[in-house]
């Protein structure tokens, strides 16, 4: 019995101290003046300086991809320093189709800076797009989005800015979920991608170890063919990528305003946001196991990119645990020191919804939504499902992982995020 | 920001920079916005002479006096409790006080070399921990004091008030929960006056709070306050709703910890739900039940002419009393007046308030419970004296306060150093006499016991003496305190099966008859009288009005 005992103190301890760090980390730039400073981005914008490659990887995304490229397409930045790809497998011809006809239709209007490539190799996934379209770049920087991607106008002159301002060769502009009210867990999805952005990523982006995101990122384009590219074998290559360049010392800026971040939607359904995060998941397990990571400098770079990495793996576990613990409630008797000691997990849990609420009124204040007592009533009876959730896709990806499959489960993209004309004004252009 | 908000415009150039001022703007001190002035050379010697002079006051004498008390040796048989047994008292925990303070002095006591009797016995122990609180204490009052008033003289006044006072060595040299708590408390307050508020400030803030609260309960009384100082610190900041966020569910944490414990031992509701007083549910102690019967304890005596005001507080330092109050009413005045400008003032003002209406609401007030009220009156005098002189030439600046000092200090009539004893004559206050050793009283009726009484004697005693029997070999493991013996139903029915003739020996201290006699309204004592009336008297000793004796029953 002490054994049991010895094991619920250390493994409550353990996800006390676990589960502490990322609420640090989730409040890092709100609590943390001088990183909430750098996080700000730029009051003036400089004269354009570089031109701009745009990668739009896409997949069965006929629903969205005309609006994406007229939106980069007529970004507030000469057209002539900017380039637009359109990436797509050579099966998925609804999207070519649709691709092409938006290009027709620009041409027409005298706008000639939009290309379609068609690759017909594989694997069909995103990283293979993106190398596929590579070597077709030809300007200073290259970036990409995704198909469903709301980018900002401004979004160049930003990236600009920053680039001739600071120095650097990698820019992570933030990235923004913003359906909270579609789906039971969309109010949780949505505030996970705001503290990542917003904070998460500042905290990793200073200690020099940042697993990048899969869009609105900027490389310098002789960095990336420098660097061979992305891995077009690993489900999270943007993780991947980061991870490599922070090992190669390049200073990554993380900025994330308000006003300029990409809007993008949750997965429609259950099932694609079960997917999608199982992708994730499992890229992060494939980036751990691969081991680049290792190579990084300094031994506080490298726990950092562990921590990420395996992080996964503890979710997974832990879905095991609430389960468990749940089952414990009900049946193990133990002692009160030990029964108090095995709660702080908990106490941890609703310091986080907490931490979550207020984040709910922070993020439709900054977006011009409007949070409700409601939304949070949701959001409080969704916690604890959303952790089994987040859970069983880490086990469902460590599964995967284990048979050796490493196929692409691509993620449905309905547009949830563009509100229609006479609906809520929060990102009408 | 929608998309269609204005972007940034685009420059030709860096923005050239806005000419130079030709004079930096003065950054005026405050309280709300974090501004508080550096300490400079002189706030720092200042401050080191605070803490020397409490290391001094406090410290000397410590052991000696005042008297071991009931409530001492209570707080330490519980930590004993918590180091020797696991748990929160020796006896059935009924809930009368949240352990927050026993935990604290558990801690304190478990790595010390010789634990609980490292410094002589168990409240020697716990009064070297309360000379270390003190110290800290003034630390947090001058700096508080400091930072809401933003003058060194302010703070200087408020720590040497509460370093000299008669009322405050008095108090704080026990071992008092009132003392932890109050320690938390400034603590937090310190915290919430940090130059810049942060998240991790207000879950300090509130932890510490929290703390507070579970050491002992009546620091909810200050809960307004903070919470308006913790508002009125992030208004304006980005942080605001994490951190408003946060502070209440840090706060929170510790309490929650508490009524979790209850919960798990089945002891938070009473039985079928039983609130009546008239009636307490007999087969198991409650929080709630407890909590409910202690709201509704009335006692009204505070202000009547042998309340504890007048018969306890007043002679022992009326003028700190006095003077603070006039300096809370002076503070309440201004703050109220002009809240963004005097914010410190209605910080330091409501705190005291909000404890001097706990004091006088009516309900049980113990000796003791002043002592909380002490370091809040010296701050509202320190920065009201601060304020007032403030546009004084220096030489009156500090020559007044040093002049008020002086005579403080060497003026017979105040206690403060010097006293009148009952023969007329000046000599050194009662605090730091060397001749009087009071607690040497009670260290002789240990040294009797133990060479008289046989350890397997059924004892009856108060509980200034349970760690010293409990603790010290040969123990006494059948001495009770007359409490517990009137009360527990382990030691009243099982032990003494509450008859007088199973008691061998009662062991009085100062004031028991009192207290037994307080302690039975119900009847409850009066087969521990009975023995003292079939008993003789086998030693005693006296000093002024403390009579100590040890009867053997017949």
């Amino acid at each position: 019995m002490i054994l049991v005992y010895a094991a619920l103190v250390t493994i409550s301890v353990l996800l006390t101290v676990q589960s502490a760090h990322v609420l640090y980390m989730m409040l890092y730039t709100w609590d943390q003046p001088k990183a909430e400073k750098r996080a700000r981005a730029p009051e003036r914008f400089l004269p354009p300086q570089y031109s701009f490659s745009v990668l739009l990887p896409a997949r069965h995304e006929e629903d969205v991809i005309q609006t994406t490229i007229d939106r980069v397409v007529h970004a507030d930045y000469p057209t002539e320093l900017l380039q637009v790809f359109v990436i797509c497998s050579v099966d998925d011809t609804g999207t070519i189709a649709e691709a092409r006809e938006k290009i027709d239709e620009l041409r027409r209007a005298g706008l000639r800076n939009v290309d379609v490539v068609v690759f017909d190799d594989k694997p069909v996934n995103k990283p293979h797009g993106l190398n596929a379209a590579l070597p077709h770049t030809s300007h200073d920087v290259v970036t990409i989005f995704d198909a469903e991607d709301d980018i900002h106008p401004a979004i160049f002159n930003l990236v600009n800015t920053i680039m001739v301002d600071d120095g650097v060769n990698v820019v992570q502009a933030g990235v923004q979920l913003m359906n909270f009210q579609s789906r039971w867990y969309s109010a949780l999805n949505v505030l996970e991608y705001f503290f990542w952005f917003k904070s998460r990523l500042h905290y990793h982006a200073h200690y020099g170890s940042v697993p990048l995101g899969g869009n609105t990122v900027f490389f310098k384009r002789d960095l990336l063919v420098r660097l061979g590219g992305w891995d077009d074998r690993n489900l999270t290559e943007d993780a991947d990528i980061g991870l490599r360049l922070s090992g190669m010392g390049e200073r990554v800026r993380v900025v994330y305003d308000d006003r300029y971040v990409t809007k993008e939607e949750t997965p429609p359904t259950l099932g694609q946001f079960i997917k999608q995060r199982t992708r994730w998941s499992q890229g992060f397990m494939q980036t751990l196991s691969k081991g680049t990571w290792k190579q990084m400098p300094t031994r506080q770079q490298r726990w950092l990119a562990f921590y990420v990495l395996a992080f996964p793996h503890g979710q997974a576990l832990l879905g095991f645990y609430l389960l468990f613990s749940v089952g414990m409630i009900l049946v193990l008797k133990v002692p009160v020191v030990i029964a108090l000691v095995s709660y702080l997990p908990v106490l941890l849990l609703t310091a986080h919804f907490l931490t979550a609420v207020a984040g709910l009124y922070e993020f439709t204040e900054a977006h011009g939504l409007e949070a409700s007592p409601k939304a949070v009533l949701r959001m409080a009876i969704a916690w604890y499902p959303y952790q089994i959730l987040l859970a069983y896709a880490a086990v469902r990806a460590m599964r995967r992982q284990l048979l050796g499959r490493h196929d692409w489960e691509k993620t449905q993209h309905v547009g949830a995020h563009r509100i229609q004309p006479g609906k809520s004004d929060s990102h009408a252009v | 920001m929608p998309y269609d908000q204005e972007p940034p415009q685009l420059a030709t150039v860096h923005g050239r920079a806005p000419a130079a001022t030709a004079r930096r703007p003065v950054r005026t001190m405050s309280v709300s916005r974090g501004r508080f002035p550096p300490l400079r050379r002189s706030g720092r010697i200042a401050l080191v002479f605070a803490l020397a002079t409490g290391f001094l006051t406090h410290g000397y004498h410590l052991f000696k006096y005042p008297l071991y008390l009931t409530d001492e040796g209570i707080y330490m048989q519980r930590a004993w409790a918590v180091v020797r047994e696991t748990s929160l008292s020796p006896y059935t925990y009924d809930y009368d006080h949240a352990p927050g303070g026993w935990l604290t002095l558990a801690g304190w006591a478990f790595p010390l070399p010789r634990q609980f009797e490292t410094f002589g016995n168990a409240i020697n122990t716990g009064r070297f921990l309360m000379l270390l609180v003190h110290i800290a204490t003034v630390y947090l009052l001058f700096e508080i004091t400091r930072r809401l008033s933003g003058r060194v003289l302010a703070a200087s006044v408020a720590a040497f008030l509460y370093n000299v006072s008669p009322l405050a060595i008095y108090f704080q040299r026990q071992v008092l929960l009132d003392n932890l708590m109050m320690f938390w408390a400034l603590l937090s307050v310190f915290v919430l006056l940090r130059r810049e508020c942060r998240i991790k400030h207000a879950l300090a803030a509130g932890l510490a709070f929290g703390i507070a609260l579970i050491t002992k309960e009546n620091a909810v009384f200050f809960v307004p306050t903070c919470a308006y100082l913790l508002h009125r610190r992030i208004r304006d900041s980005a942080p605001k709703r994490f951190a408003q966020t946060l502070w209440p569910f840090a706060l929170m944490a510790p309490v929650g910890a508490y009524v979790t414990y209850a919960m798990l031992k089945s002891e938070l509701i009473p039985s079928g739900l039983n609130f009546n007083l008239e009636n307490p549910p007999a087969d198991h102690v409650s929080l709630l039940y407890t909590l409910w019967w202690q709201i509704n304890r009335s006692q009204g005596t505070l202000l009547t002419s042998d309340g504890l005001l007048f018969a306890s507080w007043l002679p022992k330092d009326g003028i700190l009393l006095l003077a603070g109050v006039i300096a809370m009413v002076i503070a309440l005045y201004w703050g109220a007046r002009d809240r963004d400008r005097n914010l410190g003032f209605l910080v330091a003002g409501t705190l005291a308030l909000a404890y001097a209406f706990y004091l006088i609401r009516g309900s049980v007030v113990l000796d003791f419970y002043v002592a909380p009220l002490i370091p809040l009156l010296a701050m509202n005098v320190g920065m009201v004296t601060g304020r007032l002189l403030r546009r004084t030439p220096s030489m009156v600046r500090m020559g007044l306060p040093g002049l008020a000092g002086a005579v403080l200090l060497l003026a017979p009539a105040t206690g403060y150093l010097l006293t009148i004893n009952t023969e007329g004559r000046v000599e050194i206050a009662d605090q730091y006499n060397p001749r009087l050793n009071l607690t040497g009283m009670q260290e002789k009726q240990i040294a009797w016991i133990r060479k008289n009484v046989p350890p397997d004697a059924k004892i009856i005693m108060d509980d200034d003496l349970w760690s010293e029997l409990h603790d010290v070999k040969p123990f006494y493991p059948l001495a009770h305190s007359h409490w517990n013996a009137a009360s527990d139903p382990d030691v009243r029915d099982k032990l003494f099966g509450k008859k007088w003739k199973n008691i061998d020996y009662i062991i009085m201290s100062n004031k028991m008859r009192e207290s037994i006699a307080e302690n039975n309204a119900g009847g409850q004592e009066d087969w521990i009288l009975a023995a003292l009336k079939n008993s003789e008297k086998v030693w005693e000793t006296s000093q002024g009005d403390i009579k100590l004796e040890i009867y053997r029953v017949k």
